[in-house]
């Protein structure tokens, strides 16, 4: 089976009436499995009036209650300690702690059985086989290993498949760039934007070019950047390698995937995921492509903390097309939007910060630091856009900044005060970035 | 689109997963004080579900 393209060819390209049969079935399994293990999950069923033996039909499953990650925070830090009543298993089962970032509020724990931990595993194995990393290939993982899950489980996932994996965890950014040229692993996992200040240490602190180190394919997560075109194409030109796109989170899973093919957009895994799309305004269930929503998820086979019908508040949107990778899994087109949480209202205009993000990245002169802040003055929301000119193209700071405020308003349909700091100066990130900052009360 | 039937090779992984679960649950369960053989087992066992959701779960969907 090596061979194969797929890492499972029998649910890649399983028809797609199949796959919603087979979702079906596993719906109603990890449901019962939730109702009967879970005192959070069943009070919440019980109080709607949802039994396992309703679930008959796809229909069946919208009217099973959301579940938001405050939910979870209010159950937490409590007995079973610290995971609360949604807790499906004994204590003594539980093999791996991780939790959230605590990007939105205070962090979620995530508990994990060793069959969890295998189910991680896997679902990163479909990621990387269809990314087309094989047995052959070394991959290095500049990635500080701590509480939070992201590369833990595409380690493991690249041992599952037979890599051969370089943990480059407690390192700076020179030493892991100097570990790269000793051992010339051919993959990389990071977020864009520790691929991209990879890069630019190389370059403007060591005098090094990573286009010529060994590094042919990169995995992404955390971030939705390299699902935004000018960012992907940042990053494969400074490596001189391909940029893959996946999203996955703490309490859900790694559920989607960009392959080789790099069709606009991420497959959903399918056969491990049920993703719903719904109107952020009405719930209303979206299913035909070109209308974005936000997402509710469920994770069919993680048992300990279940993740079903999750309302994730990632926004995205079905694909028209299929992949000619041949894989049935549908796509989203675009990746991972953004979030419910960060687009919001400026000036009666809906922003999503990556459309600034694109139009950033793709303008030459300018370096990959961005920062946006909105804040109100007197009754007027007010826009300022911090950004960073390469070193020696002052003279075109005039051009640069006139395409710049003409791209941000093709784009986003918005003004922006612009300021331009001193290359270097802005904040860097290794993991994710917080470059988005809504001062507004209430934000 | 191509698209690979359930046919004789997957019922032949099914069969072959169910064999192994056995003798796995039966050292788990037949040496329940003897650590290595509990925790290995465990571990073996979470693996064996992998296999079952990548081939036995889509058998028993063919089969009901």
């Amino acid at each position: 089976m090596e061979d194969s393209e797929y890492w499972n060819p029998f649910l890649e390209t399983l028809p797609p009436e199949k796959i919603r049969s087979l979702q079906l079935e596993k719906f109603q399994r990890i449901f019962r499995w939730t109702y009967d293990h879970s005192r959070f999950h069943r009070s919440l069923y019980e109080r709607a009036g949802i039994r396992p033996e309703d679930i008959r039909s796809f229909d069946d499953i919208r009217h099973v209650p959301t579940v938001e990650k405050s939910m979870m925070r209010d159950i937490q830090r409590k007995a079973p300690f610290p995971y609360g009543d949604a807790l499906c298993v004994p204590l003594e089962e539980v093999t791996e702690f991780r939790q959230t970032s605590g990007t939105t509020g205070q962090p979620v724990y995530q508990p994990d059985t060793w069959q969890d931990w295998e189910w991680w595993a896997e679902c990163w194995a479909f990621i990387l086989w269809a990314q087309g990393y094989r047995p052959s290939d070394r991959v290095f993982i500049p990635f500080g290993y701590n509480v939070f899950v992201a590369f833990w489980a595409g380690h493991y996932g690249a041992e599952k498949i037979g890599c051969e994996v370089v943990p480059g965890g407690v390192l700076d950014t020179k030493a892991r760039i100097l570990k790269i040229q000793e051992l010339r692993p051919t993959a990389m996992m990071a977020t864009p934007t520790y691929v991209l200040g990879m890069a630019d240490t190389a370059r403007n602190k060591m005098g090094l070019n990573p286009a010529e180190m060994s590094i042919e394919k990169i995995t992404c997560a955390g971030e939705p950047g390299a699902s935004i075109p000018t960012t992907k194409r940042r990053m494969e030109q400074a490596w001189g390698a391909k940029a893959y796109d996946h999203a996955g989170a703490t309490e859900i899973g790694a559920w989607s995937f960009e392959c080789t093919a790099q069709p606009g957009g991420l497959h959903v895994n399918e056969a491990f995921f049920l993703v719903e799309i719904v109107d952020v305004d009405t719930g209303e269930l979206i299913e035909d492509p070109g209308k974005k929503g936000k997402m509710v998820i469920t994770a069919f086979d993680r048992v300990a903390q279940p993740c079903v019908r999750f309302d994730s508040k990632d926004i995205i949107e079905w694909a028209e097309e299929t992949c000619p990778c041949g894989r049935t899994f549908r796509l989203i087109k675009g990746g991972v939007i953004g979030r419910a949480d960060d687009i919001t209202k400026v000036k009666g205009v809906l922003l999503a910060p990556s459309a600034i993000e694109e139009v950033v990245r793709g303008i030459d002169g300018l370096a990959d630091e961005y920062e946006v802040v909105v804040e109100k003055r007197g009754d007027m929301d007010h826009i300022t856009l911090k950004v960073e000119l390469l070193p020696g193209r002052e003279s075109a700071k005039e051009k640069i900044e006139a395409e710049l405020k003409d791209q941000l308003r093709l784009k986003t349909n918005l003004g922006y005060h612009l300021e331009f700091h001193e290359y270097g100066t802005l904040p860097r990130y290794e993991v994710k970035a917080r470059r988005f900052k809504d001062m507004r009360k209430g934000h | 689109m191509h698209t690979m039937p359930v046919d004789s090779e997957a019922k032949e992984i099914a069969r072959l997963i169910d064999e192994l679960k056995k003798t796995a649950l039966e050292i788990h369960e037949k040496f329940r004080s003897v650590p290595a053989a509990r925790r290995n087992t465990a571990r073996i066992l979470a693996s064996i579900k992998m296999l079952e959701l990548n081939f036995s779960d889509l058998l028993a969907l063919d089969e009901s």
